[in-house]
C-alpha cells in the first residue's frame, strides 16, 4: 500500500473491537428484558401455531360447523372441554378454529392499511404543499367518520364477505398510518443525510425508500402491533352486528353474538370466545407497548 | 477546452418566501482550475453553502430559485442539465462533503453500505465488488476495513467525517465541494482530517472547493482564495495575495478579528455592525455601512471586481485612488 495510507492509518484512533449491532438487534435485546412483552409474544406464537394446526386436526364440515342436536348446550366436560353450543357444536374446536379468522383479518387488514397509509403519508410528508393538503384533507374526512359506519357502508354496498370485511377495516388502519408516516417523513426529510443522498446522485424514489422510510420504521412498527389488536376487536364487533364474516363460520364475535340468547343458563358460550378476543388483544397490546419501549428507550423515562 | 473545471458566471440565487425575497447570491463570479484548491471564505449567511448547492443544482426549490447565471462544470452548463443528467453528474463528477458528520450519515445503514451505494450507482459493478471497493476506501481514510459492517453511531465524530470523505471520494470525482468539513470537529481532529484531505487531494488530483469561515484552514490547504460578502465576491487571489497583500477592507476586518499570538492580551477588533439583511440589500457597496474607509460614493455605487495584478482582484471603490492603502500597511 502507498505511503499515504500508512501515514493516515497511524493518525486514526485506536479501534476497540466491539460487536457490531444494528438498531434491530439492540431493540430485540431490550425487548427480551420486558416480561409482559415476552408473555404477549409467547401467547401470540402459540396462537399462530394453533391457527395453523387447527386446520389439520379439525375437519371443518363435521367438527366446526357440523350440527349435532343430541349434544346441544352441554356443560364443559372431558369430552367437550369448553362445552357445546345450542346446535351441539364443540366450542373448543370452534374457538381454536376461529383464531384463523381473527389472525388473518387482523394481520391482513393492517398490512394492506400499512402499505396504503405509509405510501400516502410519505408522499404527503415529502412533497408537502398541495399534495399534502389533498392527501391529508381526504384523510381527515375518513378519520371523521366512525369506522363502524365506514364498514357498514362498504359491506352493504359490496355484500358480506371476508374480503369486503378486510377492505372496510383497512380504511381505518390506513388513516392512522398516513398520519404517522407523514409526521416522521417530514422530520427525517430535513436531515443532512437526505441532502447527502441527493448529492450522491440518487433519484427521488430511491431516497424516499432507502433513506427516509427506513428511518421512520420505529413508530410504524409500534402502530402496526397495536392496530392489529384494535382491528381484531373491530372485526369481532362487525361480526357481532352480523355484517362481518357470515355464519356459520366460527368467528369469535359471531360466536359471542349467537350465544347471547343462552347467556342465562349457558354463559360459557359467550364467555369463552370473549376471553379469546380479550387475551389475544391483551397479548398484542403488551407486545406493542414493549416494542415501543424497546425501539425508543428514551421515551420510557 | 480551457483548464477550468468550474466557471461560475453571474450567479444569482434568491429564496423567494411569503415574507419577501432573500437575495442569497448576487452576481457571483468564480473560476477554479483543474487540480487546484479554492477556498471560499465568508461569514455565516454570506451565501457560501447556497453557492455550493447551486453547483450541484440542489438548491431547495421552493423556496430557492436560481434566477440568473451559468455554472460551467467541465465544459457543460449544470443549470441546463436534465434531472437524469444531473443524477449522473452528482457523486460522479462532483461530490460534496457536508458540514456535520453527525447528521450526514444515514443511521440505519452500515458505513460500508453507504460508501458502496455511491459506487453501485455510478459504476457498472456487482454488489460484492462495490462493497470490496468500499472497504478499500475505508482503508484510504485510515479506518480498518473490518469496521465496514458497523453503523454510524458506533463511530466518533472525527471517524464519521472520514467516512463522509470516503463516500465523497468513492467515485473519484473531478470536483470535490467541502462545505465546512472541519467546523463541527474539535481542534485536534480538525488537524487530522485536514491532513488527510490534503493527502487525498494530492493523490486523486482533483479540484477542491473548500468552503469555510476559518482562515487558518484556508492558509493550510488552499492555493487560491475568494472572499465573499453578501453573496458577492469582494476579493480573490492566490493565498499569498490574500494573506500578505490584503486589499479589501472586509478581508482586513476578518484578519483583525482573529486572535493573534503576537498581540497576546490585546482586545480583538471585531468588524462593527452586522451583515445587511439579505431581504433588503443596500443600493451601493454591501459592506459600506461597516467599512472604516467608506465614502458617500460607496453608499450609492456597487463596486465591480477590478484587476490589481495577474492573480489578484478586488471589488472596492477606494482603489480608484492610487495612493489608497489599508491601515495594516500604512505604518509599515
Amino acid at each position: 500500500m502507498s505511503a499515504v495510507t500508512k501515514s493516515t492509518v497511524t493518525t486514526a484512533k485506536p479501534v476497540t473491537k466491539m460487536k457490531s449491532r444494528s438498531q434491530g438487534q439492540e431493540a430485540w435485546r431490550r425487548l427480551k428484558k420486558n416480561k409482559g412483552a415476552m408473555l404477549g409474544l409467547a401467547f401470540l406464537i402459540l396462537l399462530v401455531v394453533v391457527a395453523i394446526i387447527s386446520g389439520y386436526i379439525f375437519d371443518y364440515e363435521t367438527d366446526v360447523i357440523g350440527i349435532n342436536p343430541a349434544e346441544k348446550l352441554q356443560k364443559p366436560s372431558a369430552q367437550h372441554w369448553f362445552g357445546t353450543d345450542n346446535l351441539g357444536r364443540d366450542i373448543f374446536a370452534r374457538v381454536l378454529y376461529g383464531s384463523r379468522y381473527s389472525l388473518v383479518i387482523g394481520v391482513g387488514s393492517v398490512f394492506i392499511g400499512l402499505v396504503i397509509g405509509v405510501l400516502c403519508g410519505a408522499l404527503a410528508g415529502y412533497y408537502g404543499g398541495m399534495v399534502d393538503q389533498v392527501v391529508m384533507r381526504i384523510n381527515d374526512m375518513l378519520y371523521a367518520v366512525p369506522n363502524i359506519m365506514i364498514a357498514v357502508v362498504i359491506v352493504s354496498l359490496f355484500g358480506t364477505s371476508t374480503f369486503n370485511l378486510l377492505l372496510s377495516l383497512c380504511v381505518t388502519v390506513a388513516t392512522a398510518f398516513t398520519r404517522i408516516a407523514r409526521a416522521s417523513v417530514m422530520t427525517i426529510r430535513q436531515q443532512e443525510f437526505v441532502e447527502a443522498a441527493y448529492a450522491m446522485g440518487l433519484p427521488t424514489w430511491k431516497v424516499i425508500f432507502k433513506h427516509i422510510l427506513p428511518n421512520c420504521l420505529s413508530p410504524i412498527i409500534v402502530q402496526a402491533t397495536l392496530s392489529i389488536g384494535t382491528t381484531i376487536i373491530n372485526a369481532s364487533s362487525l361480526s357481532f352486528l352480523g355484517i362481518g364474516i357470515p355464519s356459520p363460520a366460527p368467528e369469535w364475535g359471531a360466536m359471542l353474538s349467537e350465544g347471547r340468547n343462552f347467556i342465562r343458563n349457558s354463559g360459557y358460550i359467550c364467555v369463552i370466545p370473549g376471553l379469546a378476543i380479550m387475551f389475544t388483544v391483551l397479548a398484542l397490546n403488551l407486545l406493542g407497548d414493549g416494542v415501543r419501549d424497546a425501539l425508543d428507550p428514551k421515551l420510557k423515562k | 477546452m480551457s483548464d477550468l473545471i468550474l466557471d461560475i458566471q453571474d450567479l444569482v440565487v434568491n429564496y423567494e418566501t411569503d415574507d419577501g425575497i432573500v437575495h442569497a447570491v448576487n452576481g457571483l463570479n468564480l473560476q477554479l482550475e483543474k487540480k487546484k484548491t479554492l477556498g471560499l471564505v465568508g461569514e455565516t449567511g454570506a451565501g457560501k453553502t447556497t453557492t455550493a448547492l447551486s453547483i450541484l443544482n440542489l438548491v431547495p426549490n421552493p423556496p430557492g430559485v436560481i434566477r440568473n447565471g451559468r455554472i460551467i462544470l467541465d465544459g457543460e452548463d449544470v443549470l441546463q442539465k436534465s434531472p437524469k443528467e444531473l443524477q449522473k453528474m452528482r457523486g460522479n463528477d462532483v461530490a460534496m462533503i457536508f458540514q456535520d458528520p453527525m447528521t450526514a450519515l444515514n443511521p440505519v445503514m452500515t458505513v460500508g453500505e453507504q460508501i458502496a451505494e455511491s459506487i453501485l450507482l455510478h459504476e457498472n459493478v456487482t454488489q460484492a465488488e462495490a462493497f470490496e471497493r468500499a472497504k478499500e476506501m475505508l482503508r484510504q481514510v485510515g479506518i480498518p476495513d473490518s469496521r465496514a459492517y458497523d453503523y454510524p453511531h458506533q463511530f466518533s465524530g472525527g471517524m464519521r467525517q472520514r467516512v463522509v470523505i470516503a463516500i465523497a471520494l468513492a467515485c473519484n470525482p473531478k470536483l470535490l465541494i467541502a462545505d465546512e468539513p472541519t467546523t463541527a470537529l474539535d481542534v485536534t481532529i480538525q488537524a487530522q482530517v485536514l491532513e488527510l484531505m490534503k493527502e487525498l487531494i494530492r493523490k486523486y488530483e482533483m479540484a477542491v472547493l473548500l468552503i469555510t469561515h476559518d482562515l487558518g484552514v484556508v492558509a493550510e490547504v488552499c492555493d487560491e482564495v475568494a472572499v465573499i460578502y453578501a453573496g458577492k465576491v469582494v476579493e480573490k487571489g492566490t493565498a499569498d495575495d490574500i494573506f500578505n497583500h490584503t486589499l479589501h477592507p472586509y478581508t482586513e476586518g476578518l484578519f483583525n478579528s482573529m486572535p493573534n499570538l503576537k498581540k497576546k492580551g490585546e482586545d480583538l477588533e471585531p468588524i462593527k455592525g452586522m451583515m445587511p439583511d439579505p431581504m433588503n440589500l443596500p443600493e451601493g457597496c454591501a459592506f459600506a455601512e461597516r467599512c472604516p474607509y467608506a465614502s458617500d460614493a460607496c453608499l450609492r455605487v456597487n463596486p465591480e471586481l477590478r484587476k490589481v495584478s495577474d492573480t489578484h482582484w478586488v471589488a472596492c471603490r477606494a482603489y480608484e485612488d492610487e495612493r489608497f492603502q489599508l491601515r495594516r500597511y500604512q505604518h509599515a
